[in-house]
């Protein structure tokens, strides 16, 4: 089978690095260098359109190490990954893994999201998942309602969706919690929701 | 053919019709469904957006649960749950330094089997299309849909190796094959907005709202799903959508095990169809299907 990047290897003209770019290598198994600065990533991009930096640009700010500007962007917190920029990428860097990678970053850091509904919602559905092992989907909307101070979003909606019966009032359990609340080790208690 | 079913946690709550439906359809087919013992949630969104060991242990518990009950493959018909345990075992196989700490987590050698299966594959690969056509009873003639597949069901192409990853063929062919007409039309594998249905929900309007009007613009009677975040967003959300954009849609949002069930014989109220807030009742009555 053809390697890419032994095919792409007399291209590659831009040899700048920086220490972001070498970290990316290590965890996120994938390689910038390969980047051919052709835009198909920003080209497919499902929400290009409200990104305050699209993925062409945050390839290039990565290869210059401006790891600031990236671990604040909007886009970390916008981002649907649609898997659409890998796919279309001539050179298949994985940009969806380093979108998380930056926003498990710029989390570990403290740095403020966004979009703090965005960030709230994440940290509530874990903790429900360290608690019970599954997702109680109608506790974790009653949840984040309260946590967001947003007490009456989708109230009429979520009665239609419970006389449907698509919302279970009691939530279901692993057995194993143990198990599941392991996984957990990494993460800081006070980040759990 | 040892069959693991991992239901996760819509297909119990958001999107129980899925899950019933699914059920309905397998028993039909002579497939049996093992569910995986005491499985957990995929972590979904949350996990991969912030701690990739999280997420990858967590799909590595159930993997490993299904292989030490001798499965040979695991059918996750949801997407979401879909892309985390086929992404968990194409890391776990590649990355060695992670697969060495997860193992350690899970107390478990990390798990690379069984191959993992969203519902599009399944059916293409266990049944095929002439065996289904065998099997139906009742044809959905007269239906136009829209066959939609949202990301998750064939990207990213490396790790799904599934269908095209940008104009995928699949559900077109299944709902075929059931004596249904699909539309062409550009939005078959677009973006819904996926987990941003709470907590950033003008991000869902406005992608879901392409969606439908991409449908609309088609002709299609209704859009087909098989994903219960795709089936959520488009059918909770699109009284908002025509509310903002002052268009009305009149799209049910059907799941495609739903009318694999119909064109077997099943009854509606049999396949859960009682359970969209956009009924697809007027749309199968007027074709003589319920």
């Amino acid at each position: 089978m053809l390697n890419t990047e032994d095919f792409y290897h007399v291209w590659r003209i831009d040899q700048t690095s920086s220490l972001l770019r070498e970290e990316i290598k290590e965890y996120c198994h994938t390689n910038i260098e390969m980047c051919l600065e052709c835009g198909k990533c920003s080209g497919g991009c499902s929400n290009a359109h409200i990104f305050d930096i699209t993925p062409r640009k945050i390839i290039q700010l990565i290869k210059i190490g401006e790891e600031a500007k990236l671990l604040k962007m909007d886009a970390l917190w916008s981002c649907v990954a649609c898997q659409l920029c890998v796919d279309r990428c001539p050179s298949s860097i994985n940009i969806p893994r380093i979108m998380d990678y930056l926003r498990e970053k710029a989390y570990k850091q403290n740095i403020p999201s966004t979009r703090p509904n965005v960030e709230l919602f994440h940290e509530l559905m874990l903790g429900n998942i360290k608690k019970f092992g599954r997702v109680p989907e109608a506790l974790l909307s009653v949840e984040f309602n309260i946590k967001s101070k947003q007490y009456t979003k989708d109230a009429e909606m979520g009665m239609k969706m419970f006389f449907k019966g698509k919302l279970n009032p009691i939530p279901a359990r692993v057995k194993d919690i143990q198990m599941v609340r392991r996984m957990f080790r990494n993460i800081p208690a006070q980040r759990e929701g | 053919m040892n069959v693991a079913y991992y239901p996760g946690c819509s297909l119990h709550g958001l999107a129980k019709e899925y899950g019933i439906s699914v059920e309905v359809v397998c028993k039909h087919l002579g497939i049996e469904l093992n569910e995986i013992e005491d499985w957990n949630c995929c972590g979904a969104t949350a996990a991969h957006s912030l701690n990739h060991e999280l997420t990858i242990s967590l799909s590595a518990r159930n993997l490993a649960i299904a292989r030490d009950m001798n499965m040979d493959k695991v059918l996750a018909p949801c997407a979401g749950c879909f892309s985390r345990l086929k992404g968990a075992s194409y890391e776990l196989r590649n990355n060695k330094v992670l697969a060495a700490e997860v193992s350690e987590i899970i107390k478990s050698e990390a798990p690379v089997e069984p191959e993992v299966n969203n519902l599009l594959q399944f059916i293409m690969e266990e049944q095929g299309l002439d065996a289904l056509k065998g099997k139906v009873t009742k044809p959905l003639q007269g239906l136009k849909l829209a066959a939609y597949y949202g990301c998750l069901l064939t990207r990213p192409k490396e790790v799904v190796q599934f269908d095209d990853p940008e104009q995928p063929v699949s559900m077109d062919l299944v709902l075929q094959a059931l004596g249904a007409e699909t539309v062409n039309w550009a939005h078959k594998a677009e973006c819904c907005g996926g987990g941003y249905a709470a907590s950033d929900t003008d991000i869902v309007l406005d992608l879901s709202g392409q969606v439908l009007d991409s449908a609309k613009r088609a002709g299609a009677d209704a859009i087909v799903v098989a994903c219960p975040m795709c089936g959520v967003n488009l059918d909770t959300r699109q009284e908002a959508v025509s509310a903002k954009k002052g268009i009305k849609y009149d799209l049910p949002v059907i799941y495609l095990t739903q009318l694999m069930g119909i064109a077997f014989g099943y009854s509606p109220a049999q396949l859960g169809l009682k359970r969209h807030l956009n009924s697809p009742f007027p749309l199968l009555q007027s074709k003589g299907l319920a």
